[in-house]
C-alpha cells in the first residue's frame, strides 16, 4: 500500500469516532473474519489505526479500497461539512429517461475529456440517489484524495448537492453534471447548510405541510403554561390562529434542521417620519443573518408567539416555499413602493 | 479634630468632612449616586434619578490617544478583547510605589501556589514575574488619575540564553473623564480607578483580585454591558464615522424562542452614518448645543433601524436582547467583554465604560 493511500486511511480513521468505526468497517467488509475479530475497539484509537493499517498492507489494499471506505462513512453521516445546491434547468427531451448506468458512464467521460487527471467513483445509494467522489489533480501532478469532491444527485429531480468544490475545478464539474442529465443548464440554488439530509428535505419538500384549514386545531405547549382560564379564553382564538398561520408558512412537526439564513437587503429607507432618509436615492444596504440550532422551528415559533407578525411575511416563508436561505432583496421598479422583490445572485 | 458621623440614608451633605482617622469607614465619602442626588436638587441638571447613566454627552473631540500614549502600551491595549469588573476606590494607593507594589504582588502569588491553590500543571516550573507601570496619556480630565497596567510574565526557572518572557496575564485599572463631584468627594487617601480590564487565566485574575482587596481594602465585582450603553456605543461609535471609518455597524441580537434565535444585522457604514445624521439633525431643531448627543437621539437611531428590520420582516427585535455590537473601532459584548481595534476613538469608549463602573459600584 503506498504512501498516499496510508495517509488517506490514517485521516480517515482518525476523523471517524469510534463508536461509527466498527459499523463501517462492517459495512466496508473487506477485512477477513479474522482481523474483524482481532480489533478490540476498546482499544485507543492510534492502536487500532496501527492494526488497520497492517491488515490493509497484508490483504495489499490500494488507494481504491481505501477510498471506497471513505465513501461509506460520508454517506452514511452527511451532516458533515457544508452543501450547496445546485439546480438543473432546460431538460431536453430525454432527460426523464436518463438512469443510473448511462448516467454513470455519460458523467465520467464528460469528466475525463475535461479533465484528464481525475478519479471518480459513483454509487448509488439505497434510496434512489447518486453519490459521487471525486478527486482531482492538476495538469501533470498527482491525484489528491485528500481533497475530494463528493456530489449527491437525486435521479429524476433537478437537484444536485455538492460539498467542497474549489472555484477552478467547478465549472468542469457543472459541465459534466449538465451534459450527463441531459439538460442545458444549471443554476446556483442558493440553499446551503450543513446538514444534507435537511437540506434534501427543504427543496424537495419531504417534511410535513400544514395546508389552510377552516378550523385551526393545532395546540401550541404555550396554552398548559396558563394557568389564568380568562387569559386563555381572549387569547384562544387568536393564539390559535398564530400557530396555523406559522405551521403553514413553515411546516408540520419535525421541520428540516436549517441553521441559517442570510439576507442581503438593497432597499430604500421608508420612514415617513424621517424626510432626510426618504429623499435618498440609494438604497439601505444591510445584510441580516439569521442563525440558530434548528432555524425553521425558531421562525415557527416566533409567528405562533406573536414575535413575528402574521401572516408571515413571504421573506421568512420564502425559505420553506422557494426551499433556499440565500436571497437578495431588492425594491421593484418605481410605482409598487411597498412591495418587495426576490433576485437571484 | 472633628468626626462628623453620617449615615447614608439620611443626609448627604456637600462636603465630607473628614477628621484624622485610621479606620478605614466607608460612610465618610459621598456615594456617586448621592453627587447626582445632590446635583440635582440643585437644579444643576435636568431631573435624572440618580441610577441612570448620564443622557447626555459629550461626542468625542479628536482626542487622538495614538499621540499620546506611548505605542508600546498603546499596542497593548488594542487588539483584545478584555473582561471587565469594577472596582471600589483604592485606599492608599501610590503611584510612586509601582515597584514595591510588584514585588508585594509577586510573593503573594508565589505564596498562594505553595499553598496548593491555583495550581495548574505545567506551569510548576515557571516562576512568574510582576510588573506594574503607569501609562500616561490616557485620561483627557486633570482629575482622572493616572492609567496603571499590570502585566504578569512567567519564565522558566532554568531560562535558555534568549528564551523570551511570556505574558500570561495582564490587566489595567483606568479612570477615563469620572465625575469630578464624584472624585473630589473622595477623601485625600483614596484613589478611584473604577474600570478594571484584564485578560489571561482565571487563577492570576482572582489572585491579583484578592491581592487588591487585601492590600488597598478594595472590591471587585464583574459589569456588564447593559442594554443602554449598548445602545450608546452603536451610536458613538457611528459618530465617529467621519474621523474614523468604522466600515459597518454590526449587531447581534437573541430572540428568546425555542431554539433561540441569533440575529445578526450588519449596516453598511456609510447608509449607518447618514441615518444617524439625519437624526441628529432633526433634532438638533431642539435647541441643543452642537457637540452633545442626547439620550432621545440615540433612541430614535436605534428605533429607525429596528423599525426598517421589522418593515421587511415583520419581526420585533424589541423582543429580543441586544448582546453584542462590533464595528471596526471595536466590540462591546453584553457578558462583559471589550476589544478595542482601533487607537481612534478610544476615550469615547473609555469615557463610557467608566461611567458604567462607577454606577454599578455599591459606594
Amino acid at each position: 500500500m503506498d504512501e498516499s493511500a496510508t495517509r488517506l486511511l490514517q485521516r480517515i480513521v482518525r476523523r471517524i469516532p469510534t463508536r461509527t468505526l466498527k459499523t463501517t468497517l462492517e459495512k466496508w467488509d473487506r477485512l477477513s473474519a479474522a482481523q474483524r475479530l482481532s480489533l478490540d475497539f476498546t482499544e485507543p484509537k492510534w492502536t487500532l489505526l496501527q492494526k488497520l493499517v497492517s491488515f490493509c498492507e497484508e490483504n495489499e489494499f490500494t488507494m481504491k479500497h481505501i477510498t471506497e471506505l471513505e465513501m461509506i462513512h460520508v454517506i452514511e453521516n452527511p451532516d458533515q461539512g457544508m452543501w450547496y445546491t445546485l439546480q438543473l434547468l432546460d431538460p431536453e427531451d430525454d432527460a426523464q429517461s436518463v438512469e443510473l448506468m448511462m448516467f454513470r458512464e455519460q458523467f465520467k467521460s464528460h469528466l475525463h475529456e475535461l479533465i484528464s487527471n481525475v478519479s471518480v467513483k459513483i454509487k448509488r445509494h439505497t434510496d434512489e440517489s447518486v453519490w459521487i467522489r471525486i478527486a482531482w489533480g492538476d495538469g501533470f501532478s498527482r491525484i489528491n484524495h485528500l481533497k475530494p469532491t463528493y456530489v449527491v444527485h437525486q435521479l429524476q429531480s433537478p437537484y444536485v448537492f455538492v460539498s467542497s468544490v474549489s472555484s477552478k475545478r467547478k465549472p468542469l464539474l457543472l459541465q459534466a453534471l449538465t451534459l450527463s442529465t441531459r439538460h442545458q443548464a444549471i443554476k446556483d440554488a442558493n440553499l446551503s447548510g450543513r446538514k444534507l439530509t435537511a437540506i434534501r428535505d427543504l427543496v424537495m419538500r419531504q417534511y410535513q405541510q400544514v395546508f389552510p384549514s377552516k378550523y385551526p386545531s393545532c395546540l401550541s405547549e404555550n396554552d398548559k403554561a396558563l394557568a389564568n382560564l380568562h387569559i386563555e379564553k381572549e387569547q384562544a382564538e387568536a393564539s390559535a390562529n398564530r400557530c396555523q398561520l406559522a405551521g403553514e408558512a413553515f411546516g408540520g412537526e419535525k421541520l428540516p434542521e436549517l441553521q441559517s439564513a442570510v439576507y442581503k437587503l438593497e432597499t430604500k429607507f421608508r420612514d415617513p417620519t424621517n424626510e432626510t432618509m426618504m429623499e435618498r436615492e440609494e438604497p439601505f444596504r444591510c445584510v441580516v443573518k439569521f442563525t440558530s440550532t434548528n432555524l425553521l422551528e425558531s421562525l415557527k415559533h416566533c409567528a405562533s408567539t406573536g414575535i413575528a407578525s402574521t401572516p408571515v411575511t413571504p421573506l421568512l416563508s420564502s425559505i420553506p416555499s422557494k426551499g433556499r436561505n440565500y436571497f437578495v432583496i431588492t425594491d421593484n421598479a418605481p410605482g409598487a413602493a411597498s412591495q418587495t422583490r426576490q433576485t437571484q445572485n | 479634630m472633628e468626626r462628623t458621623e453620617e449615615s447614608l440614608t439620611s443626609r448627604t451633605p456637600l462636603h465630607s468632612v473628614v477628621g484624622q482617622r485610621r479606620s478605614k469607614n466607608r460612610s465618610y465619602h459621598q456615594s456617586y449616586r448621592s453627587c447626582l442626588g445632590v446635583a440635582s436638587r440643585l437644579g444643576l441638571t435636568p431631573a435624572v434619578t440618580a441610577r441612570r447613566l448620564n443622557t447626555n454627552r459629550k461626542a468625542s473631540k479628536p482626542h487622538n490617544i495614538a499621540e499620546k500614549v506611548n505605542p508600546e502600551y498603546l499596542a497593548l491595549l488594542v487588539k483584545t478583547e478584555w473582561q471587565l469588573s469594577y472596582v471600589t476606590p483604592l485606599y492608599q494607593f501610590r503611584h510612586t510605589q509601582l515597584k514595591s507594589y510588584a514585588r508585594q504582588l509577586s510573593a503573594f502569588i508565589v505564596a498562594e501556589r505553595q499553598q496548593g491553590l491555583a495550581v495548574e500543571v505545567g506551569t510548576l516550573q515557571n516562576s512568574f514575574k510582576v510588573s506594574l507601570s503607569v501609562v500616561e496619556g490616557m485620561s483627557e480630565a486633570d482629575d482622572d488619575p493616572e492609567t496603571v497596567l499590570i502585566q504578569i510574565h512567567s519564565k522558566s526557572l532554568f531560562p535558555r540564553q534568549d528564551e523570551p518572557q511570556k505574558l500570561v496575564w495582564s490587566g489595567w485599572l483606568t479612570c477615563i473623564n469620572g465625575s469630578p463631584e464624584y472624585l473630589n468627594s473622595l477623601p485625600k487617601d483614596f484613589t478611584c480607578l473604577p474600570l478594571f480590564c484584564y485578560k489571561g487565566a482565571e487563577n492570576l485574575s482572582s489572585l491579583v483580585k484578592s491581592w487588591f482587596q487585601r492590600i488597598f481594602d478594595c472590591c471587585f465585582g464583574p459589569l456588564e454591558i447593559n442594554h443602554t450603553s449598548l445602545q450608546w456605543l452603536v451610536a458613538l461609535w457611528t459618530n465617529c464615522h467621519t474621523e474614523a471609518t468604522i466600515k459597518h455597524l454590526k449587531m447581534l441580537w437573541t430572540v428568546p424562542s425555542t431554539p433561540p434565535l441569533q440575529v445578526t444585522y450588519t449596516v453598511e457604514a456609510q447608509d449607518a452614518w447618514e441615518l444617524w445624521s439625519s437624526v441628529r439633525r432633526a433634532s438638533r431643531g431642539r435647541g441643543d448645543e452642537a457637540g452633545w448627543i442626547d439620550m432621545g437621539e440615540v433612541t430614535s437611531f436605534m428605533q429607525a433601524i429596528k423599525s426598517h428590520f421589522y418593515r421587511h420582516f415583520k419581526l420585533d427585535l424589541s423582543a429580543g436582547a441586544l448582546t453584542q455590537v462590533s464595528t471596526a473601532l471595536g466590540s462591546a459584548k453584553f457578558s462583559g467583554r471589550i476589544k478595542i481595534s482601533s487607537s481612534r476613538c478610544v476615550s469615547t469608549t473609555l469615557n463610557l465604560l467608566t461611567e458604567c463602573a462607577l454606577l454599578k459600584m455599591p459606594i
